[in-house]
């Protein structure tokens, strides 16, 4: 059929394919309400203005405003998980030691000593202390913030002992994950994002995963042109040729929450509205290689005449996974199973509920360097049901020439896909930085994340 | 305290390694338990031993930062962090993988014999 049905803006989807909803209304085993849910707006169509990624100008303003003013993810609970364990956050020129107080308090302090500035503990660094001491002079603060000793204080009888607490930044906890605000006037968490994007969290259980993996590479492009690589799937076809015939790519889902959040649901195990036609359902299961592929190994992989493979991968995946994890998941839909849920928490996270693809992003601009940001990879694995925790892994830095495959703990089909990922992206940033057109041009539904994204970066920076 | 970097003592300790490992007792295996560490003075020197992921490691029990001891440091991924200002080094290799620290701690020879550790000091 050639006829163009005429559309309101943002509401024409990817003709001639079924739809995120009804590929997964057909799964053997339901998905829950939160997969089963749209929240779409048409958010306008006009260009992105390009400064925002190559003036460092602008870089400066989102310091003062947007960081300044969010919550951001600054590190998992399981990497304190004991009185006086600690964990450095660092955002730009900014510091904060993370602290477990107590059982059930946890605190950011600016990280910096109270008599002549020395940072308490060095960036990037994870621990434990019973005091947090300047290797300066040595004065130290306890644990919960209040100061413990003023070298010499006979020198000091101008400094007040009592009120020489470290300053705090707020904290709260959502899924395992620790957030971070410097605005003292900050909304909750929970308002930061809203209540139905809170309910879907609250579902996910992220609190009961652990890391397994944890990957650092530096990107030589901004933060936001690094981000929006990853939110939508319409690059998928050009830019991942070999999960293209797996992958709903064309007709994926996206969903809008408040102004905080996005998502999409792109589905695994189908062929691409691109490939209709030219592939059998034997081929998508044949080229199924996306996420944590290592459970598959030896899986039998020849579909019987009327089966599909969106069905057998899905059957396939939940007795492996719980016997490599050896966790219980047979309450798990076929579609969380499968496919790829990626949610944005604005400004610097990603979340992945899914299975098999159990990933968080998080990003940060490079200090000083407005064309460079580093991205974290951390996959989350459910804990082990004997409930024994294991230690979240340790971070592996790449170096900016080396290839995501590298990383200990990184599948090696993963790991191409974010090389193909990041690869483009110096290509981009230079490309705006050459171009002779002011703004981005975005599609009015595949990519509402970025224009979503957006929105809300210019709300903190120009008070929008 | 007595400073145990003085070149002198060094020296002693690098030629009786080129030679043969002469391994001390330390302390009975089942006094370091799996998740635990041990600190004792050997030889002149501090020594920690610490029992992580199935494996014994012995390091000298004093942070190359400052001079403090390390043995309430916690021991995560086969590092222990200084508890003083948080420099972390490698047990395997004592290499320093953090400031403040720059200098690695030195790492001593541990075997079990007769369910007693030994280390070479
Ligand atoms: S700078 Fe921290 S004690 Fe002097
Ligand atoms: S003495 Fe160990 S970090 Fe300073
Ligand atoms: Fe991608």
């Amino acid at each position: 059929m050639n006829i163009r049905v005429k559309f309101e803006k943002g509401e024409a989807r990817c003709p001639d394919a079924p739809s995120t909803q009804e590929i997964i209304a057909r799964d053997k085993v339901s998905a829950p309400d939160w997969v089963c849910s749209e929240s779409y707006e048409f958010l306008g169509d006009e260009d992105i203005s390009i400064d925002r990624y190559i003036d460092p100008a602008f870089a400066k303003k989102e310091l003062q405003t947007l960081w300044k003013k969010t919550w951001q993810f600054a590190c998992r609970e399981e990497h304190i998980p004991e009185v006086g364990d600690y964990y450095v956050y660092d955002l730009e020129h900014y510091s904060f030691i993370i602290t477990r107080v107590a059982e059930n308090d946890i605190r950011a302090y600016y990280n910096a000593c109270l008599h002549r500035g020395t940072k308490l503990r060095a960036s990037g660094t994870e621990g434990c202390a019973s005091e947090f001491r300047c290797p300066f002079h040595g004065w130290s603060w306890n644990i919960d913030g209040t100061s413990k000793n003023v070298v010499c204080d006979w020198d000091f009888p101008h400094v007040d002992k009592k009120s020489m607490c470290l300053p705090q930044a707020k904290v709260e906890t959502l899924g395992g994950f620790v957030f971070v605000n410097m605005d003292e006037n900050a909304p909750t968490l929970a308002e930061y994002i809203g209540a139905d994007a809170m309910a879907h969290i609250n579902k996910w259980k992220l609190e009961d995963r652990y890391i397994v993996a944890h990957v650092t590479k530096v990107i030589p492009a901004n933060w936001k042109l690094t981000m929006e690589a990853f939110m939508e799937a319409y690059h998928v076809l050009e830019t991942h040729p070999q999960v293209a015939p797996s992958n709903g790519d064309a007709n994926s889902q996206y969903d809008t929450y408040g102004e905080h959040v996005n998502r999409f649901i792109s589905t695994l195990g189908v062929v691409s509205p691109h490939l209709k036609g030219r592939i059998s359902e034997q081929d998508v299961l044949d080229q199924f290689t996306v996420g944590d592929s290592s459970v598959l190994q030896g899986a039998d992989r020849k579909l019987q005449e009327g089966e599909t493979a969106r069905q057998r991968m899905a059957d396939m995946m939940r007795g492996m996974f719980e016997q490599a994890t050896n966790t219980d998941l047979s309450a798990v839909s076929d579609s969380e199973l499968l496919d790829c849920f990626s949610y944005t928490v604005f400004p610097n996270t990603f979340l992945f509920p899914g299975i098999s693809l159990p990933m968080v992003y998080r990003f940060r601009p490079v200090k000083g360097d407005h064309r460079k940001c580093i991205y974290e990879v951390f996959f989350l694995r459910p804990v082990p049901k004997d409930g024994e925790r294991p230690e979240p892994a340790c971070e592996v830095r790449l170096e900016e020439h080396q290839s995501f495959t590298e990383a200990e703990g990184m599948d090696p089909g993963f790991g191409a896909i974010l090389d193909q990922d990041t690869e483009n992206l110096l290509l981009e940033q230079e490309g705006l930085e050459a171009s002779a057109k002011p703004g981005l041009t975005l599609g009015n539904y595949q990519e509402i994340r970025i224009r979503h994204f957006e929105k809300t970066v210019e709300k903190y920076v120009y008070g929008k | 305290m007595t400073n145990t970097t003085e070149p002198s003592d060094r020296l002693d300790v690098a030629e009786e390694q080129s030679v043969t490992l002469e391994f001390t007792r330390f302390c009975e295996l089942s006094a370091v338990p799996e998740g635990s560490k041990r600190a004792r003075k050997i030889n002149g020197t501090m020594v920690l031993v610490v029992h992580t992921k199935g494996k014994l490691y012995a390091v000298q029990n004093l942070c190359s930062h400052q001079d403090k001891f390390l043995h309430t440091g916690r021991v995560r991924n086969c590092r222990i962090t200084c508890p003083l200002h948080g420099a972390q080094f490698d047990l395997a290799t004592g290499k320093a993988t953090c400031l403040p620290a720059t200098k690695p701690i030195p790492t001593y020879e541990v075997r079990v014999v007769d369910d007693w550790v030994e280390v070479a000091v």
